[in-house]
């Protein structure tokens, strides 16, 4: 595959992957914390900020590690361990950083990381990643393309979830009832984008 | 002072932790890497043999399978492009053409069966996808397969060509999986790429 | 004393704090597969078997541990038995293992394996710990199902692919809706919502801040 094209198919995989094959709306990754963490707009950017961020740099992180580490060896199974704790030091790491050098950042920014170590989503891509056989740019887009899509989903659930606070819900549907309500159609317009991608 | 106020115990208690459950999980694949690698062959012969609707009922276990599959078909050599070739004394009754391609999620890899007058399909069968269960994954029930068993590859582009349910089927047409619009698209594509390329290259050897 | 005690326990993880009904917790990782029944039946099989032996494993060893590296114990021990029961999938039921692709993978982020582990299995005798994480991933598995018959019968019209009467028949229109992703949103939704409507409100409504 010639540069273009390679760039093309990575586009290709950075829309789908927002869109019509977005982790959350029709993978139901990443449910737990977007059940709890959507009833306001400016978490939701938060949260959503640090998925992007944590999902990026974590897919090609072990997209390394399984290529050169576990694929040489031919112990792929450990794949579920090593991400995971991959993971949880990245973001450990980074929540460091922060820490040191940017502290507005990490007053925003810095609740929100210790509960992405146990949001499915981020393993999940790199699962995906590792099923699909994507190459390295592939797999980094794939990333940022999940997280960008699970941050869209979440932020328009918060919108959503700002205007329900008035609203008369009956008492079995409250909180999580509603929320998957909603969440099911926001999945089912979502639907509208399959067909978008279908020229390659 | 027991062992467990030491500095050094946690880290002593992860370590051992660690190595054993690793040694378990070792153990283990090795145990059934073998029996892994088996699956992965054995399904590749199954879908050859399902393509070309050889004894479909007898051929449960997986040593069936295998046997069957040694003595019936040929690796393929110059005459046949690319595809495997079903031989039953001495002489040649079909093709099993392998197909690769994108489905819509990851590659899904196949085998097409094809008579010896190159026209009559006898069959599909895929052994690798992931598309969505239950919905691109419904490609490897027989509800679709079972559509290919003898229908005739079109001299005009497209050979054969997955339809909506809503159009009229003829000789060359089988219909797509409802709600699985992208993989039959993906799939329709790379398999008539597939055939035409094999069917010029047959061209060419004669 | 010990009996009353494990049936409470029971009582417990299946209905009254049955994971699903109170948190909505840990759905991520298996609602993707409930468009059909035996792939669920699989799953829920996955969760139980990793829930009850995480849990019995954690509480043995739960006078050992040190309270610093808790956490990484437990995801170790987890991910040990969720590995064991991919690996075995892979082996013995090709078919299947493929067919869940990554979700096997993803019980060890779910939230219920940890939170027993966390909650119950700590404080605990072996025991009684196995029997609460075998009856919580019951519970789970259980309320999974009940998705997944709904699912399969009104999308595809079919019970574990077999031919069901009416559903299967041209009578009954296919809700092709119904197995894409939406209609897992809806359905666990309504069973949410029966659930909670027939339940009595046991804890006082708490204004969670975040």
């Amino acid at each position: 595959m010639n540069i273009g094209s390679q760039m093309l198919h990575a586009l290709i995989i950075l829309f789908a992957a927002i869109f019509t094959d977005n982790i959350l709306l029709a993978r139901f990754l990443g449910m737990c914390s977007f059940l709890s963490v959507s009833r306001q707009v400016k978490t939701a950017v938060g949260l959503g900020l640090a998925v992007v961020m944590v999902m990026t740099f974590t897919i090609a992180l072990d997209w390394l590690a399984y290529r050169y580490i576990l694929q040489p060896y031919a112990i792929e199974y450990f794949r579920f361990i090593l991400f995971i704790i991959i993971i949880a030091a990245f973001v450990q790491f980074i929540e460091m950083v922060i820490e040191r050098y940017s502290p507005i950042l990490h007053q925003n920014l810095g609740i929100f990381l210790p509960l992405i170590t146990v949001n499915c989503a981020i393993l999940g891509a790199s699962l995906f990643m590792v099923i699909r056989q994507y190459n390295l740019i592939e797999a980094i887009s794939f990333g940022f393309g999940s997280g960008a899509g699970w941050m869209m989903a979440i932020v328009a659930m918060a919108g959503i979830r700002e205007r329900l606070n008035n609203a008369k819900i009956p008492r079995g549907l409250q909180g999580p009832g509603i929320t998957l309500i909603i969440a099911g159609i926001m999945a089912l317009a979502f639907i509208g984008f399959t067909g978008v991608l279908s020229g390659r | 002072m027991s062992l467990r106020d030491r500095i050094w115990y946690p880290i002593l208690y992860m370590a051992a932790i660690t190595l054993i459950s690793s040694a378990i999980i070792i153990l283990f694949g090795s145990l059934t890497r073998q029996r892994v690698q088996d699956n992965q062959l054995i399904a590749f012969e199954r879908a050859v043999l399902g393509a070309l609707h050889i004894g479909e009922q007898e051929l449960s276990s997986p040593s069936a399978i295998h046997t069957a599959y040694s003595t019936l078909i040929r690796k393929p050599d110059e005459s046949s492009a690319g595809a495997f070739r079903f031989i039953k004394d001495d002489s040649l009754i079909a093709y099993a053409l392998p197909l690769e391609g994108p489905g819509f999620w990851a590659p899904i890899k196949g085998i097409i069966g094809i008579l010896a007058d190159r026209k009559t399909v006898t069959g599909i069968a895929f052994y690798e996808q992931n598309e969505t269960p239950g919905l691109g994954g419904e490609i490897v029930k027989s509800a679709f397969t079972e559509q290919f068993k003898g229908k005739i590859l079109s001299d005009v582009d497209p050979a054969l060509s997955i339809v909506p349910v809503s159009v009229v089927l003829d000789e060359h047409r089988v219909h797509a999986v409802t709600g699985a619009t992208q993989t039959s698209t993906r799939l329709a594509e790379f398999m008539n790429e597939t055939i035409v390329a094999w069917r010029n290259r047959m061209k060419r050897e004669e | 004393m010990v009996r009353q005690k494990t049936g409470h326990v029971i009582l417990a993880a299946l209905w009254g704090d049955n994971p699903v009904f109170r948190q909505i917790l840990g759905i991520c990782s298996a609602l993707a597969v409930t468009n059909l029944v035996l792939n669920t039946a699989v799953m829920g099989a996955a969760v139980i078997f990793t829930t009850a032996l995480s849990s019995l494993t954690v509480s043995i060893l739960r006078k050992w541990t040190p309270r610093i590296v808790r956490m990484m114990v437990e995801v170790l021990i987890i991910g040990f038995y969720v590995i064991l029961f991919d690996q075995t999938l892979k082996a013995y039921w090709p078919d299947m293992s493929r067919n869940l692709g990554p979700y096997v993978g993803l019980i060890i982020t779910n939230c219920i394996i940890m939170g027993r582990a966390e909650a119950f299995a700590n404080g605990n005798p072996p025991g009684l710990s196995f029997v609460d994480g075998l009856f919580s991933g019951l519970g789970y598995a259980c309320v999974l199902l009940c998705v997944a018959i709904i699912r399969e019968l009104l999308g595809m019209g079919t019970l574990l692919g077999m031919q069901v009467p009416f559903f299967s028949t041209p009578l009954w229109d296919r809700w092709i809706i119904m197995v894409m992703p939406p209609g897992a949103f809806f359905t666990l939704a309504i069973i949410v919502w029966i659930a909670r409507t027939i339940q009595p409100d046991k804890e006082p409504k708490k204004k969670v801040g975040i």
